[in-house]
């Protein structure tokens, strides 16, 4: 004979199969690999004395709505924007390095500027603890820098990367190490541009056009 | 319903319960060995002189964790002595890009070409920082065995097994004179320990605070490389 909770569809109730299937539910979200991240930085301001030049900076449309896109077996729809973050990254910069920074719209720029930067990304990559069995997520950008005179002429062209690493910390979720990740990378990056860039041979030689040869770059660091 | 011979062995069960706890919590206790090597001797800090404790984060294999950094500057700065101590981030952030784990100096010499940096130079004199302590090291899991099986069913839920694992923390703290640019000394704190976690029905984790214990010994010993007492 039947009782109310058994409807002769074996021992589990419909109360009982609700719960397993919000389990099952629950057990292939956690599972599933997409990721959609936008990444928030946070890039201090940097202690430096400033070039007495006038900077003009180009934020281009794919530097600005810059994603990173994969969709591949391991990592199916991955969507990390960290467009907002470059551009952020070179505003907290530049004005340290330089007594005047100006956004333009295009080049040439034209004048009122002694030159025009051209910030890229050429490439991001990203790696998961369980890609490299080691405990960080990590995280590689690669600029590509292109200095241009104002009527548009290149004056000298480089890469800048960077690298930043965040450890599985417990409860730390993948888009939290990911982006803590991205966050060092773009500090790292940001550093390396700006200790850098009067060692780069062209900029060096156009610096010491710039400002009657002779000076010494107050922020570069002796070797 | 218990019989009285099951009652009976219940009941010496429940008294032999607190002894395998006790043995379970000698067990779980860790082991601390620390070197010192100094160079030269270390002057004690005026009142408004600055350290600033940094981790080293520049291998590939292991970072130095950012919590055992805060908790070495927190006990360094605890006790009647006041030690001033400068907290990492904020003296990374302010001497942004300097200190960053790419451009940061690897020896105490780098400090002079930093200071011939006007900006640094007038940084470095307003934070009053006399010495530098750089800790490089982590703390790592070097075995694990048994397990603990959980489930949950309509009538509950309950764990049953045994695990237990071993933890070594390994540190060594360089300390830089500011003042005379040069290497004061170097400590190395290595400590060892093992948890267990018995479940039956619950698990009761019992920890080894090994990184805990490492960065406790390690700031005692800096106390004493500054002559400051012990926290």
């Amino acid at each position: 004979m039947a009782t109310p909770n058994n409807t002769g569809a074996g021992p589990c109730g419909a109360a009982c199969k609700r719960l397993c299937l919000i389990g099952l539910a629950l057990m292939v979200a956690a599972c599933q690999q997409s990721m959609s991240l936008k990444v928030a930085s946070e890039v201090p301001v940097p202690l430096m004395t400033q070039l007495p030049l006038s900077l003009g900076v180009l934020y281009d449309e794919p530097l600005r709505n810059y994603v990173y896109e994969e969709d591949s077996e391991e990592r199916s729809n991955w969507k990390i924007d960290s467009g907002a973050s470059h551009v952020a990254l070179f505003e907290r910069i530049l004005p340290a390095m330089f007594r005047e920074v100006t956004e333009v719209a295009g080049a040439p720029a034209g004048a009122g500027v002694d030159a025009v930067l051209v910030p890229s990304v050429a490439e991001m990559q990203f790696a998961l603890p369980h890609e490299t069995k080691t405990d960080f997520y990590e995280a590689w950008i690669k600029y590509e820098m292109t200095l241009q005179d104002p009527q548009g002429e290149r004056i000298a062209a480089w890469l800048v990367t960077g690298y930043g690493k965040s450890s599985t910390e417990f409860m730390k979720s993948r888009d939290k190490g990911l982006n803590a990740a991205v966050n060092q990378a773009l500090r790292d990056a940001g550093a390396r541009f700006a200790l850098g860039f009067p060692r780069v041979a062209a900029v060096k030689t156009w610096l010491a056009d710039q400002t009657g040869g002779g000076q010494s770059f107050p922020n570069d660091r002796p070797q | 319903m218990i019989d009285a011979r099951g009652l009976k062995s219940l009941l010496r069960g429940a008294a032999r319960a607190p002894l395998l706890a006790l043995l379970l919590l000698a067990g779980c206790k860790s082991a601390t060995v620390i070197n010192e090597h100094r160079e030269a001797a270390t002057t004690a800090l005026s009142g408004d002189e600055s350290i600033v404790v940094l981790g080293r984060r520049h291998s590939a294999s292991h970072e130095t964790e950012e919590d055992f950094i805060s908790c070495v500057g927190k006990t360094l700065g605890q006790g009647q002595s006041e030690l001033k101590v400068i907290p990492e981030k904020a003296f990374v952030d302010t001497m942004y890009p300097y200190f960053e784990t790419s451009t940061a100096p690897m020896d105490v010499r780098n400090l002079d070409k930093l200071m011939q940096i006007p900006a640094i130079a007038a940084k470095f004199e307003g934070l009053k920082v006399r010495y530098f302590v750089w800790i490089d090291g982590a703390t790592e899991r070097t075995d694990s065995t048994g397990s603990v099986a959980c489930a949950v069913g309509p009538a509950g839920g309950g764990c049953f097994g045994f695990a237990y694992w071993e933890d070594e923390a390994n540190y060594e703290a360089s300390i830089w004179d500011f003042r005379e640019l040069s290497l004061s000394g170097k400590i190395n704190a290595e400590t060892k320990g093992t948890s267990f976690m018995p479940a039956v029905i619950i698990p009761i984790p019992m920890l080894a605070r090994v990184q805990a214990n490492a960065c406790k010994s390690l700031s005692n010993q800096l106390r004493n490389f500054f002559s400051l007492p012990a926290s």
